[in-house]
């Protein structure tokens, strides 16, 4: 901070200024800070006393900063005529001189430029105290036993003599400053990227090649080192904060940073989704949309401030600096931290003014940095601490301390040289600015340029370093326009308005905000060089003294010796590049495990969106990058991505463009991870259930699966089974059939019906899946080739198979048949080939094989002969049905002649027409042979061969009751069909006396007497008489054999003979009563009743007679 | 040595007139006739230890002509003529039987002809038709043969012959066999009265007619079989040990051919013997006699047989299957 001020003194000298006596003291402190620094053979802890002597003597000047300050206001009023008349280039020139003569107020410039300085000094300690102790121990010699209010004050004329003698490069720069105000901060965007490309470069090349996850480990705990320090940081800070709260300011903007960014990304979000809605009303392209907002959003960083112009640029990029140096921890893991007393007991003794990258960390949070220049100072002060402490050359922190300058140096230039200022000063100025050009009259400009021209010419002119690179000078210019601006904020401290926030960019501005906020900035110029400067040439050019240059040289070859250790400069760039992300990515990983087993409590990996895109991305990238270079089959692709970017939304670009995660995608397999469909996923509707995705998928599994495909050949196959069911059937009638024929007695259950039910292929039940994949069901598909199987045997002719058969043939068959298709697929699936008789040109691919040519060649591998399947097909299946038809029909007919022996198929339906042609085998019945053998004797006769009988057995059909009753005995539930063939006769009128009457006279004799014996009452029917009074009727059976004659035990018979020959008495006697009564007039009530039974029991009436008839019929042995 | 096994050949003079009926013209020589019947004689063992076995199998001990269908049932040609033959041999038994009962013995030499015709078919032996009709006459109809696996013996009853059905087995017959009656009638075609005698007598060779106690013995039945076989085993037997022979000779008969045809290609290198043969083929027109070829030798026989009994597809692929050599089976020629 303060050191900027001597810079700037020396600087005006020109030359190494012998006028200050802290001028030799800086330079040899800075040459010993060199040496120690760059030079590890030469530990140069030069002795920095007089350095301390002269800081003592500046804090001494107290009094008169106090008088400059005074002075400050009023030279005010004369810088607005020194702007007016005063020739700006002119005025740089001559700016030495007037420092020499610090005391003459003559000259605005040097009266304003002293005081001012007091001032600041003055304020700062006032009002930062704290930070005064972080900041002034790290600039000042630590042998400086110094209190901390001298410090404050002393550390700035030390550090303005220390800067004072090296100053010559920014000499050089400064008056081109300026002018190439621009080409600087071009060449900063330059610098700036070509570090971008070259990480580009770097990442691209990540992809290409895998890194192992073996470093992830060291950097994860460097990075738990640097978090812990942010954290530290963080904490200190926050502490702070509560506890002095110094400015509103910076509690304010420490809330802010983060509250705003949140709000603001917030409502980025929703300007985003905003905008996606009415994308159509938008006539802006997504790219230019893009860019627009992620401006928008850069601009918004954590450091910006309303009050404090210039604060983001620069925080920003310190913080960046910072960030970088921090995360290279393999070397800056020693400066981390503040010593440790306990490490290092001496330390303090040594080491006056402690610095570390965590204090820096903890000032840049509270906004104590004001400049470049303090916070460039407060670097290098952790790197010559580290040297002055370790003088052992071989010390590895040594090493360690001089990469990290090697560092900084190679980032500090980017870092933006501004001093911060308040806004109200700045606009106050901007008034100013406006009321001189009122009265200049757009002089300004033309001033202005002259002034940066004529520095641009006289800077090579003046200084040697001409010959360093343009690249170098920028950075070196560029700093020095704000040293001025640096100034007068140390001057007035955070209370003062800074005077210039403008960045160094508008060269103009910051020229005039110079030349109007104090008279002094060329020397404000020159004090940021100083340090810079060195450090930049020191590296750079040789133009610098030549300790300079060795320091410079060593430390190239230090650097050259770090490269060595990664001999692989992309590995190292990956290592750095990506050090944070890998190490948060192992960081997750470890979270994972708990000693070394998964942890189960850790919560789930989850994908983001964003880094699913990010992996869709980089895929499409590396086939698009596939397809630039074999370039074959790109159109496709490309069609295709065109039609994806638009399916993008704005949020995801936005989004896109702002992840950096530049980790290859193997960091991330989550990610790469598709999307679950959406059927799959749980997501719960608005009443807290699950949803069932289910529905859309499911599908019930098509009907037909499982049963065998209709074909041709199956048709016929399942005629035929159906052919011998039938003949099967017919069969068993003729097995009933010949049975009755040998059985006289029949039992219900004897015979089973055989009625065998058609096959039916029975499919699965309705089943419903959600996946298109064939279904696997290995025991409903055994099931079904079982079935199959079972098929063919019945086919075959078995009518019934024993289950461990079928078990034995299924088994078989699916081996066999899993190898032939195994074959099969081998032989379809064979590669493919570029048939010979294709052309050239035409790479045409074909299979090898034709469906036809692996069935034949798997038929071939399984022996197989089409021979055999030929035969199969004709003689076991087609001819089969043709015998099977001709063996049902002549069952059929069997059955039919079993039956009816005689029917032939002319004897008609009912068998009338075997009587036809005279038949005798009726009449001279060799049915009967059966009964008992040749019944009628016809064999031993010889008629059977005369007569051509050809057996003598009885007809089936003469069988048809007997299994007529079987089978209603089997069917009870099935009713008779046998009806009435005739229709009922009409009912005789009973006999009665008007009916006798009309009968002839031979029968009306008759029934008048019955009628007058039944009292006049009509006769009754024998058929009505109650069963008891029933006469039995003669029934001669079918076969003409009467087989039961009327069964009267003989005595009853002879009782009725008796009664008989009783009746017939009695009759006598009656008839001669009848005669009598008969004479007498008719009546013979009496006679009645005995002559009752005789008309009405005509069979009873002589049992002679019957007697006679039977013997006739029935056999002897019923008598 | 030959000696010997000449005293121990039982059938030479059956196996020569099979083999000529067959197609060899020659006079084989005994080297030959032993090696033939000493293969008939293995497979006749062979068969009957299987039908034995099957017959086990089913329960019975006594083999029937089911078990020797069975053996052959992939073999459709020769089974189709082994029906034929059972039809004809039911005939010629029909017809001894109401012969017999009218007394006439004259009908011996006719039906012996009858038996005959069953090896080589019927329709290539002339005397069929003029025997049919005696048949036809009487109960004596052809008997049908059927197959235990045939539609038949699907169902449980059995329909009664119907005389209108057609004999459809006879056009079973298959290429082989109508070659073979073919062959036989171009060879008979030209033939004088003697040497169609001659022919026809060969013709009803037999290792079983009328020998059955010397074919017992010969393959040693009553130890492999123990009970007594089936009547139409033996005859099966015979009608079977002719075609053994017969398909023996042929496949010889093809083996010389191509050794025949490769001499020719070879040029006449092979001595005078060759040229000589080979002049006589050539002349052609006026080409002596058949019998004036060269009879087929043991190696030819030899050689026939192996590639009779070489292993099927089936078999190789079994064996790949089931990762194992190919069983050696004698194969039923």
């Amino acid at each position: 901070m303060n050191p900027h001020l001597s810079p700037f003194a020396s600087s005006r000298n020109g030359s190494h200024g012998p006028n200050y006596s802290a001028t030799h003291a800086y330079q040899s402190s800075k040459l010993r800070a060199r040496n120690s620094m760059t030079d590890d053979t030469l530990p140069g802890p030069g002795p920095p006393n007089g350095r301390v002597e002269h800081t003592d003597g500046a804090t001494e000047d107290d009094p008169r900063v106090v008088a400059f300050r005074t002075l400050f206001s009023q030279s005010e009023a004369r810088l607005n005529d020194f702007l007016k008349h005063g020739p700006p280039a002119p005025v740089i020139i001559p700016d030495p001189a007037v420092l020499q003569s610090s005391k003459s107020t003559s000259r605005p410039v040097p009266s304003s430029k002293k005081p001012t300085r007091a001032i600041d000094e003055d304020d700062y300690g006032d009002d930062d105290e704290d930070e005064e102790e972080d900041e002034a121990p790290a600039i000042e010699s630590p042998l400086l036993p110094k209190s901390t209010g001298a410090i404050s004050r002393g550390y700035a004329s030390p550090a303005r003599l220390a800067n004072g003698s090296p100053v010559k490069p920014p000499l050089l720069h400064r008056p081109s400053a300026a002018s190439e105000g621009r080409s600087t901060e071009d060449a900063r965007k330059k610098a700036q990227q070509d570090k971008q490309a070259a990480e580009e470069a770097a990442k691209r090349n990540f992809h290409t090649m895998f890194y192992t996850f073996e470093h992830d480990r060291a950097a994860m705990l460097e990075q738990q080192k640097l978090d812990e320090l942010d954290r530290q940081v963080e904490a200190e800070v926050s502490g702070d904060r509560s506890k002095t709260g110094p400015g509103g300011n910076t509690t304010q903007q420490g809330s802010l940073s983060s509250a705003n960014l949140g709000a603001s990304s917030l409502m980025l979000k929703h300007l985003l989704s905003r905008i996606d809605k009415y994308r159509y009303m938008v006539n802006a392209q997504d790219s230019q949309l893009r860019r627009l907002i992620s401006e928008v959003r850069k601009n918004r960083s954590k450091w910006a401030s309303e009050e404090k112009v210039g604060q983001e640029e620069l925080y920003e990029a310190a913080e960046k600096v910072l960030q970088e140096l921090k995360a290279n921890t393999e070397q800056s893991g020693p400066f981390l931290n503040r010593v440790n007393k306990r490490d290092a007991p001496d330390y303090y003794t040594i080491i006056k003014h402690p610095m570390d990258i965590g204090t820096m960390l903890k000032k840049l949070k509270n906004f104590a940095y004001k400049s470049k220049k303090e916070f460039v100072d407060d670097l290098n002060l952790i790197w010559s601490n580290c040297l002055k402490y370790n003088t052992d050359p071989n010390h590895f922190l040594r090493k360690k301390a001089l990469y990290m300058q090697k560092q900084t140096e190679s980032l500090v230039f980017l870092i933006p040289d501004i001093v911060i200022r308040d806004r109200a000063e700045v606009e106050a100025e901007e008034r100013k600015m406006q009321n001189l050009d009122a009265e200049l009259d757009g002089l300004d400009d033309s001033d202005d340029e002259p002034i940066m021209a004529s520095r641009g010419r006289k800077a090579p002119s003046k200084a040697k370093k001409g010959t360093s690179t343009a690249r170098k000078a920028p950075p070196a210019i560029n700093e020095g326009t704000p040293g001025p601006e640096t100034k007068p904020n140390m001057s007035h401290g955070s209370s003062l308005p800074p005077r210039n926030g403008f960045p160094r960019a508008e060269s103009d501005a910051p020229m005039e905000g110079i030349i109007n906020g104090f008279s002094t900035p060329p020397p404000g110029t020159h004090t940021p060089l100083g340090m810079n400067g060195v450090h930049m040439n020191g590296t750079q050019s040789q133009g610098e003294g030549s300790e300079v240059d060795g320091a410079g040289f060593s430390l190239n070859d230090l650097s050259q010796g770090q490269e060595m250790e990664y001999a692989d400069l992309e590995f190292r760039t990956w290592k750095q590049v990506t050090k944070k992300p890998r190490a948060v990515a192992a960081a997750d990983r470890k979270r994972l495990f708990i000693n070394h087993r998964i942890n189960p409590e850790e919560p789930a990996l989850l994908r983001s969106k964003a880094g699913m895109r990010r992996y869709i991305r980089l895929q499409k990238q590396i086939q698009q990058a596939q397809d630039s270079s074999t370039d074959s089959f790109a159109f496709e692709d490309k069609s295709e991505e065109a039609t994806d970017i638009p399916g993008e939304t704005l949020a995801e670009g936005v989004e896109a463009a702002e992840d950096d995660n530049i980790l290859p995608d193997y960091y991330d397999p989550v990610s790469a991870v598709p999307d679950i469909p959406q059927r799959l996923r749980w997501e719960l509707d608005a009443e807290g259930k699950v949803k069932n995705q289910d529905e859309e998928s499911m599908h019930v599994v098509p009907a037909g699966l499982f049963v065998a495909p209709p074909s041709i050949f199956g048709r016929k196959m399942d005629a035929n089974i159906h052919l011998m069911q039938e003949t099967r059937k017919v069969c068993s009638k003729i097995g009933v059939v010949k049975q009755m024929q040998l059985q006289t007695q029949m039992y219900s259950n004897q015979f089973q019906k055989y009625d065998p039910r058609p096959f039916m292929e029975k499919d699965i039940d309705t089943t419903v899946v959600s996946t298109d994949l064939p279904i696997l069901a290995p025991e409903v598909c055994r099931a079904t080739f079982q079935r199959s199987i079972g098929k063919v045997f019945y086919h075959a002719g078995f009518e019934e198979f024993h289950p461990s058969a079928l078990e034995v043939a299924t088994d078989f068959m699916a081996d066999h048949f899993q190898r032939l298709i195994r074959t099969f697929a081998d032989f379809a699936n064979a590669p493919k080939h570029i048939p010979q008789e294709a052309s050239e040109q035409a790479e045409v691919y074909e299979h090898r094989y034709t469906m036809e040519d692996a069935l034949l060649h798997t038929f071939n591998e399984h022996a197989i002969d089409l021979d055999g399947l030929d035969s199969y097909v004709k003689d076991d299946v087609e001819r089969l049905s043709l015998k099977l038809g001709v063996m049902n029909d002549r069952m059929k007919a069997n059955l039919a002649d079993l039956l009816r022996p005689a029917l032939d198929p002319s004897a008609g339906a009912d068998g009338v027409g075997a009587f036809n042609d005279g038949s005798d085998q009726f009449v001279n019945g060799d049915f009967a042979g059966d009964i008992a053998e040749d019944f009628f004797g016809f064999k031993e006769l010889g008629l059977d061969k005369e007569l051509g009988l050809p057996s003598l057995s009885v007809p089936f059909h003469l069988l048809h009751n007997r299994m007529h009753n079987a089978f209603v005995a089997q069917n009870q539930n099935s009713s008779s069909l046998t009806g009435d063939s005739m229709e009922q006769p009409e009912a005789f009128d009973p006999m009665a006396k008007d009916i006798a009457d009309e009968v002839i006279d031979v029968a009306r004799k008759y029934f008048l007497e019955r009628l007058q014996a039944n009292n006049g009452q009509p006769l009754v029917e024998d058929d009505d008489l109650p069963p008891k009074q029933r006469f039995p009727k003669p029934r001669l059976p079918p076969n003409g054999k009467i087989t039961s004659p009327r069964k009267r035990p003989i005595r009853e018979q002879q009782q009725l003979a008796k009664k008989k020959r009783k009746l017939e008495e009695g009759r006598e006697e009656t008839s001669v009563n009848g005669v009598v009564t008969g004479v007498s007039g008719g009546v013979k009530p009496l006679g009645k009743l005995k002559l009752d039974a005789p008309p009405s029991n005509p069979p009873m009436a002589d049992p002679e007679k019957e007697d006679e008839a039977g013997a006739l019929m029935s056999p002897p042995e019923s008598m | 040595m030959a000696d010997e096994a000449s005293k121990k050949q039982k059938y030479r003079t059956e196996i020569q007139q099979m083999m000529f009926v067959s197609g060899e013209t020659g006079d084989p020589s005994s080297e030959t006739t032993i090696l033939v019947e000493y293969i008939v004689q293995q497979q006749v063992k062979e068969l009957l230890r299987r039908a034995v076995e099957l017959a086990n199998r089913r329960g019975s001990r006594t083999i029937t002509p089911d078990e020797l269908m069975f053996l052959y049932r992939h073999d459709k040609g020769k089974l189709s003529r082994l029906l034929h033959f059972l039809q004809w041999k039911d005939v010629r038994k029909n017809l001894n039987e109401s012969e017999d009962r009218a007394g006439g013995d004259a009908t011996l030499a006719a039906e012996e002809e009858a038996l005959a015709a069953g090896p080589v078919g019927g329709p290539a032996a002339g005397g069929d038709p003029k025997k049919g009709a005696p048949a036809a006459s009487g109960a004596a109809k052809k008997a049908r043969v059927t197959l235990p696996w045939d539609v038949s013996s699907f169902f449980s009853e059995q329909v009664p012959p119907r005389d209108d059905e057609d004999d459809e087995e006879e056009r079973e017959m298959n290429a082989a066999t109508l070659e073979r009656l073919k062959y036989a009638d171009e060879r008979t075609k030209h033939m004088s009265k003697e040497a169609y005698m001659h022919w026809s007598e060969c013709r009803q060779a037999s290792f079983t007619y009328r020998k059955g106690k010397r074919f017992r013995e010969w393959v040693n039945m009553d130890a492999i079989v123990g009970t007594k076989p089936h009547d139409d085993v033996l005859d099966i037997l015979g009608f079977l040990t002719f075609e053994m022979v017969q398909t023996l000779t042929e496949e010889a008969l093809k083996v010389k051919m191509e050794e025949d045809q490769d001499k020719k290609l070879m040029g006449g290198d092979s001595g005078a013997a060759g040229k000589s043969r080979k002049r006589k083929r050539e002349v052609g027109l006026f080409d002596g006699p058949e019998e004036e070829r060269e009879p087929v030798r043991k190696e030819h026989i030899q050689e026939g047989f192996r590639r009779l009994q070489q292993p099927t597809p089936k078999q190789i692929y079994g064996a790949k299957v089931l990762g194992r050599p190919i069983l050696a089976n004698l194969r039923l020629i």
